[in-house]
């Protein structure tokens, strides 16, 4: 079964006195553990796509399930829930807590999931910022680090709980080429490793180069897809 | 989530200073305002007692009614017995008599009724701090026939200390009576109406003027003005079997109550002001350092909180800046209204008197922490708004606002 799917979904909003149709009857469906890009040119809707599979955007029409769960009609609690414990995101802005260290910003998304125990806590902080090799950088604070070291710190967090699906927009926008390499990378290194499913957008060919399946879309509409495996 | 909320006030210092200020200043201008208005109440009350009028009077039933017609038809005949009790209660400092004598004086050439009063110059001072000599001495113990007079009256007839006048008066039974006096000074009161009439003199003068033993008042001083109710009940109880009537100063004094009540408006309605200024500019910048991290908001929602946990992080966060605001502004307003205190305001002269006094800025207890509690209030309810609207706003909307 799916892990996601994105069912003709359409996206209108106003802006001033003209209507724009972000998405316009999409329709995508996403295996378990697969390692997606959502290409397009900027202003293609690739981003609005993305919100939607993540719960923080609501269709104006047609119908999202993810992991399952048709999210649609769902109450901002419910939501929250449903990130909370399936979804982790990348942002291209990296948006890491500014007042917490490298590995409290790792531990946060822990703190709202109830009955773990600290020792675990503290053990799925170290493992992930080892993974992300920033265990030296445990005690640092977000604008002691570079652009690089950011987004990984931001993909320890995405990952400490341990969700089904992560989620990136445009995860090396805001890097150089080799630290964006090395992000990706390391994501595909997560994904064959523990299975864990990885949507990125993104407008950069070498990034579009080393996803597994392509989803291309433009003007709103899904206009090819094709499979690098 | 309390620690999370420290560490967005401690790591923060530019937006949290601002927004501390802004509190603290609001609890300074409360704490002072209200401390300004506060000792103007005391001086005011303290000057009423202290303007001749004693915490208490004891006379004669029916003397505050109809004396002005009958003089003399209501005296006390032992004056001592009564002050006797009276000094027994713990409250009372001092009690002392006064004799009214009304007459005319006359310098030999000229001569002007005048209202005198005879007194124990040695415990006067119990309740007359506020009127001071401008020429020549004070009344004391041992005189007998000297006089000191209001600096208007000793104008009028060109009196100087040193001078001697006569006293015309009649008596209780009707006599006609002069005593001679010796002018020791010239005092001024708060009244200028009452100076240019009075004259204080030995009570044994004025009962040797008016051929009596009797006098018209007992006045009562206390320790402190605070005590005023309690003491009067019990020297109610005391002479309840008798023809006296005991009057507080706040029945004595007509005009304080009122004054105090205008006050009271007055300065209601400055403190008003201010309290509308302290909330505004508390709101400002809580509602400033909240739409700020509207990022930030975006960041904790994408990332599973639910938008309560969120608002009420934001809500603890203004909280936690309000308590601390407040207890700066509490401490910064203490040192500054003693600060003021020391160095004084100087006032002008109250109306009906001629000297001006140096206010001060009380730091009232109650006041200061009502002080410190509408700072933490403001700053709470200040930030109720604008943290519901941040956590309700979309999310995909608070996020863009992040970069």
């Amino acid at each position: 079964m799916s892990i996601v799917r994105i069912e003709n979904v359409s996206k209108r909003y106003r802006l001033g006195e003209q209507e724009v149709a972000a998405l316009r009857g999409v329709s995508v469906s996403i295996e378990q553990g697969e390692f997606v890009a959502i290409a397009g040119p900027s202003g293609s809707g690739k981003t609005t796509l993305l919100n939607m599979i993540g719960c923080i955007d609501t269709p104006t029409g047609g119908r999202v399930v993810v992991d399952g769960q048709d999210v649609t009609g769902r109450s901002p609690d419910q939501l929250a829930d449903l990130r909370a414990r399936t979804l982790g995101f990348i942002f291209q802005t990296f948006n890491l807590l500014p007042v917490l260290s490298a590995e409290e910003n790792v531990e946060y998304p822990l703190v709202n999931i109830q009955h773990l125990p600290r020792e675990e806590r503290r053990r799925r902080v170290a493992y992930f910022l080892d993974m992300v090799g920033l265990t030296r950088f445990a005690k640092h604070r977000p604008n002691q680090l570079s652009g690089g070291q950011r987004q990984r710190v931001a993909i320890a967090r995405a990952l400490a709980t341990r969700p089904k699906i992560v989620l990136a927009d445009e995860p090396t926008a805001n890097l150089d080429h080799q630290s964006g390499e090395g992000i990706l990378q390391l994501m595909k290194e997560i994904n064959h490793h523990s299975g864990t499913t990885f949507i990125f957008s993104t407008h950069d060919a070498r990034v579009i180069a080393m996803a597994d399946r392509v989803v291309r879309v433009s003007d709103g509409e899904v206009v090819g897809e094709e499979s690098n495996r | 989530m309390l620690k999370f909320a420290f560490r967005n006030l401690s790591r923060h210092k530019g937006r949290t200073a601002l927004t501390l200020a802004a509190i603290a200043f609001g609890v300074v201008s409360l704490v002072l305002s209200a401390g300004f208005v506060d000792d103007i109440f005391v001086q005011l009350r303290e000057n009423t007692v202290q303007s001749g009028l004693g915490h208490a009077q004891i006379a004669k039933e029916g003397y505050f009614k109809f004396s002005a017609r009958q003089p003399y038809a209501y005296m006390i005949d032992k004056p001592e017995a009564v002050i006797a009790q009276v000094k027994r209660l713990p409250q009372v400092k001092e009690a002392m008599s006064r004799l009214n004598v009304n007459g005319t004086l006359n310098n030999g050439k000229a001569e002007l009724p005048v209202r005198g009063e005879g007194v124990e110059p040695d415990k006067e001072r119990f309740v007359g701090g506020f009127i001071s000599l401008i020429e020549g001495r004070h009344l004391n113990a041992d005189d007998v026939y000297a006089a000191e007079l209001g600096e208007g009256l000793a104008r009028s007839l060109g009196i100087k200390p040193g001078s001697r006048v006569t006293l015309l008066t009649s008596t209780p039974q009707g006599a006609v009576n002069t005593v001679e006096l010796q002018v020791v000074g010239v005092f001024r009161s708060f009244s200028i109406e009452y100076d240019a009439r009075a004259m204080r003199m030995p009570l044994a003068a004025a009962q040797a003027a008016l051929n009596t033993h009797a006098v018209h008042t007992v006045v009562v001083a206390l320790n402190d003005t605070s005590e005023t109710d309690a003491a009067i009940n019990v020297m109610r109880a005391t002479f309840s079997g008798q023809p006296l009537v005991v009057k507080s100063w706040e029945e004595l004094a007509d005009f304080y109550r009122k004054a105090v009540d205008l006050y009271r408006a007055q300065f209601g309605v400055l403190q008003l002001i201010i309290l509308v200024m302290v909330a505004l500019s508390v709101s400002n910048s809580v509602n400033i350092s909240i739409f700020e991290r509207t990022g930030e908001v975006g960041t904790l929602l994408a990332l599973g909180n639910r938008r309560r946990e969120v608002f009420r992080l934001l809500v603890l966060e203004s909280a936690v800046s309000g308590v601390l605001g407040g207890l700066i502004g509490v401490v910064l307003g203490i040192v500054l209204a003693f600060l003021i205190s020391a160095v004084g305001i100087p006032m002008p002269p109250p109306p009906n008197s001629s000297q001006g006094y140096l206010a001060a800025v009380r730091v009232v207890p109650e006041q200061v922490a009502i002080a410190m509690s509408i700072g933490l209030v403001a700053t709470i309810v200040a930030s109720l708004l604008p943290a519901s609207r941040v956590t309700r706003l979309p999310v995909v909307e608070a996020l863009r606002r992040a970069m």
